[in-house]
């Protein structure tokens, strides 16, 4: 078949090239890649190599001629060949769609969209223009264009692609909606028709090739529902929520000191020793009550103030991580929320704690330092807004006033992990600083 | 709740009907002093006398055509055709009068007619006592078609049917008559139009009318216990059809098998399939939807052949089976 000779695009933004001069002539037998003209673009003159190896034929244009890109040029026939082959894939290109249009309308009399007097329905003229097509494109089945017509049109635009492989409507969907071709999969139905598990199964494979983690040997160890409810509530916080993390040192030499007191105090009327844990729920209760945005929670359009204050205490227990709220902690004294804490934290390493234990808190704090950990940050327990991380202490020399003097004093590091959404980063120093000069000050707060 | 039977609810609906709303009356063969060719209208006669209980002649047309009459003066006429065959002989009353008056006078006329019909085989009745011509009757608009399965939805939907200001017909099943369930004694209405879930589940949807839903639901139990999950779905009236109810299952489950007794050319089977494939559920189906209905030929006298020309409980389970298991 004659290969067309088509003007070729130099530039992205080309559209059109002027013929300089044609260096081969009608009847010139030439080569592929051979230059046979010369063309100018708005830059610069180029020369044109053949597309094939062949006679040069059937030149359209001539010098001087300004040829939009990609408009045939000339043919070039194949051994045997002669001009007549020429037209014959010219009119192969005519009976294609779109030439066929403009045939029928020369040829025909009931079919008339011609241009400028389109005869159209309101309903289909409005929905050519919504859809932004050019209207003149649309060839009717009766004399008008219609609604059905403009539809045809549309959904003829992307032609569906049909394939000879058998499978159900659902695996064609589920496959589609994971960009796998069907043609990958071997069907488990009848006569190998594809079904949706088939295709599952080719989803789930892919996932863990992926990661080449499948081909190494591995224990099983299937979730515990608090597992899954910790991994699902950490998830959605951390996917859901901007975390944002402002940490503090703070001196707790008064705090321990105060400690300390209350600790001798309590071993001579044999009540248990006050953690450090429960000193600073003391502190914190008290801060949330001076900065109210922090005890809220984040909801779709607004924003809620919690009038309570109940904080949390994560624990370690045997069955896992659990959050024992202690309620109401703004309104307790010290050794309140001491024997509340141990009770909490001794029934959950039995794993004795109710529903009513765990629920309802507006606030976390999570204490790494009996485990040596400096500091952290932690994830905030939703829908809570914010969470408060507790580090070791470790003795370190500081400056303590602005003399430069250096002390040795027991350091702690808080980091507050507050959720951007609700609280910004303004509010979260406040709420830091209100902690830290609690602990710096104690003995206010612990009457 | 008291335990009664399909038929005893069916009683019930029209003495409660009766007694609440005096233009209320019954109308048909041998529905007085026999009490109806299945004692359904037993006793009512003495009750209500033979102004409200009236016994016609053996003429269908008849019978239809004058309770067509009686509605258009304000009646609420309940008509009964001894079986669901004759009703053939009374279908240019049905069709051409009952279904359209209310059309063809712009709305100045409703026909508020109950039409009774007793159907389906496995009494041993042969061919002209055994039909279930349903499929038939939804073909007519303006036309009601109800076919409860169970004695409370009978009630239910038989106190409805009546208040319905169309023509309804109530296709009632000779085998379920006997049939016993809860129905509360106070005045209820189950709407017309809307479907009931017999049984959910995830694997496969399974709508099927009036004695079918039992076959289908004991099949569905006995799958369960193999962790397959067979929901059923009783359309309880076939005209209008709830057919979201059974789109938006279908989408779940992806699977759809339908079961009638009627014959299966021509049969509403067709109906329900054509309108699921054509609906957004396409997308989610995972098998072919199919469908076991009654074969196409005329019920046999022989009881044996009977059985064989309806479905019964284990085509119904293979059929389940073939489709779950991907094999169809």
């Amino acid at each position: 078949m004659p290969v067309p000779f088509i003007m070729p695009k130099f530039d992205m933004d080309q559209e059109k090239a002027t013929i300089i001069s044609w260096l081969k002539h009608e009847g010139d037998y030439i080569n592929f890649g051979e230059t046979v003209l010369t063309v100018e673009t708005e830059k610069v003159a180029i020369d044109v190599p053949s597309p094939a190896t062949g006679t040069l034929s059937k030149i359209l244009y001539k010098e001087g001629d300004v040829v939009p890109v990609t408009e045939v040029i000339a043919y070039v026939l194949m051994d045997g060949e002669s001009s007549a082959d020429v037209e014959a894939i010219n009119s192969t290109l005519q009976s294609q769609p779109e030439e066929d249009h403009l045939n029928s309308q020369e040829k025909s009399t009931h079919l008339t969209p011609t241009t400028g007097l389109i005869k159209a329905t309101p309903v289909a003229k409005r929905m050519a223009n919504e859809e932004g097509l050019d209207i003149s494109k649309i060839s009717p089945l009766g004399g008008k264009i219609k609604r059905a017509d403009v539809e045809r049109f549309l959904t003829n635009k992307e032609p569906i692609k049909r394939v000879a492989i058998p499978a159900t409507p659902a695996a064609r969907r589920v496959a589609h909606e994971n960009g796998i071709d069907l043609e990958t999969i071997k069907g488990s139905g009848p006569r190998g028709r594809i079904q949706q598990t088939d295709v599952q199964e080719i989803i789930r494979s892919i996932s863990s090739q992926k990661t080449g983690i499948n081909d190494i040997e591995s224990d099983m160890l299937p979730l515990t529902s608090i597992q899954r409810t910790i991994a699902e509530r950490m998830q959605l916080s951390f996917h859901e929520a901007p975390h944002i993390a402002l940490t503090v040192n703070v001196d707790v030499k008064d705090a321990e000191e105060a400690r300390n007191y209350f600790n001798n105090l309590a071993e001579k009327q044999g009540k248990p020793r006050v953690t450090l844990t429960a000193l600073l729920v003391k502190i914190v209760g008290w801060a949330l009550v001076r900065n109210p945005l922090i005890n809220s929670s984040y909801y779709k359009d607004s924003i809620r103030l919690w009038k309570v204050v109940n904080i949390g205490v994560a624990t370690a227990t045997p069955q896992g991580l659990v959050v024992p709220v202690i309620k109401g902690a703004d309104h307790m004294n010290i050794s309140e929320i001491n024997s509340t804490l141990i009770d909490l934290t001794n029934r959950a390493r039995e794993n004795k704690l109710n529903l009513e234990d765990v629920r309802g808190g507006t606030f976390t704090i999570s204490n790494l330092g009996m485990f040596g950990i400096d500091q952290f940050r932690a994830i905030i327990n939703p829908p809570e807004a914010a969470i408060l991380a507790v580090g070791r202490i470790v003795r370190r020399p500081i400056v303590v006033d602005n003399q430069d003097h250096v002390e040795v004093r027991p350091m702690l590091t808080l980091t507050l992990s507050a959720d951007h959404r609700v609280i910004d980063g303004i509010v979260a120093a406040r709420f830091l600083n209100d902690i830290v000069s609690g602990i710096e000050k104690p003995s206010f707060l612990l009457y | 709740m008291p335990e009664i039977s399909y038929l005893e609810a069916i009683r019930q609906a029209l003495w409660d009907e009766m007694k609440r709303d005096e233009r209320v009356f019954l109308l048909g063969e041998d529905i007085g002093r026999y009490g109806g060719a299945f004692g359904l209208t037993y006793g009512m006669l003495d009750e209500f006398g033979p102004e409200r209980v009236r016994e016609t002649p053996i003429s269908e047309a008849t019978i239809i055509a004058t309770a067509i009459g009686a509605s258009l003066l304000g009646m609420r006429p309940v008509a009964e055709i001894m079986f669901m065959d004759f009703m053939l002989l009374a279908m240019d009353q049905i069709a051409n009068q009952a279904a359209k008056m209310r059309f063809m006078s712009g709305g100045h006329t409703t026909i508020p007619i109950v039409i009774r019909m007793p159907g389906g085989s496995g009494t041993g009745a042969a061919a002209q006592h055994s039909q279930s011509l349903e499929s038939i009757l939804m073909h007519f608009p303006g036309l009601k078609v109800v076919n409860p399965s169970t004695p409370y939805d009978a009630k239910g939907l038989m106190l409805a049917s009546i208040r319905d200001p169309n023509p309804v017909c109530f296709i009632e099943h000779k085998l379920l008559y006997k049939l016993k369930g809860e129905v509360p004694e106070e005045d209820y209405v189950i709407p017309i139009g809307v479907a009931d879930i017999k049984r959910a589940g995830r694997d496969i949807t399974v709508v099927a009318n009036n004695i079918m839903v039992n076959k289908a639901l004991n099949v569905a139990e006995k799958l369960s216990k193999e962790g397959i999950e067979v929901e059923v779905i009783d359309p309880r009236t076939l005209l209008p059809l709830d057919t979201t109810t059974i789109i938006n299952s279908v989408s779940r489950t992806g699977r759809l098998l339908v079961v009638h007794e009627a014959c299966q050319t021509g049969g509403w089977a067709g109906e329900v399939i054509a309108t699921v494939a054509s609906s957004i559920a396409f997308d989610y189906m995972d098998a072919p939807p199919r469908r076991i209905c009654g074969k196409d030929i005329p019920i046999p006298y022989n009881r044996g052949l009977e059985k064989a020309s309806i479905p019964q409980e284990f085509d119904i389970e293979q059929e389940i089976r073939m489709l779950v298991g991907g094999k169809i």
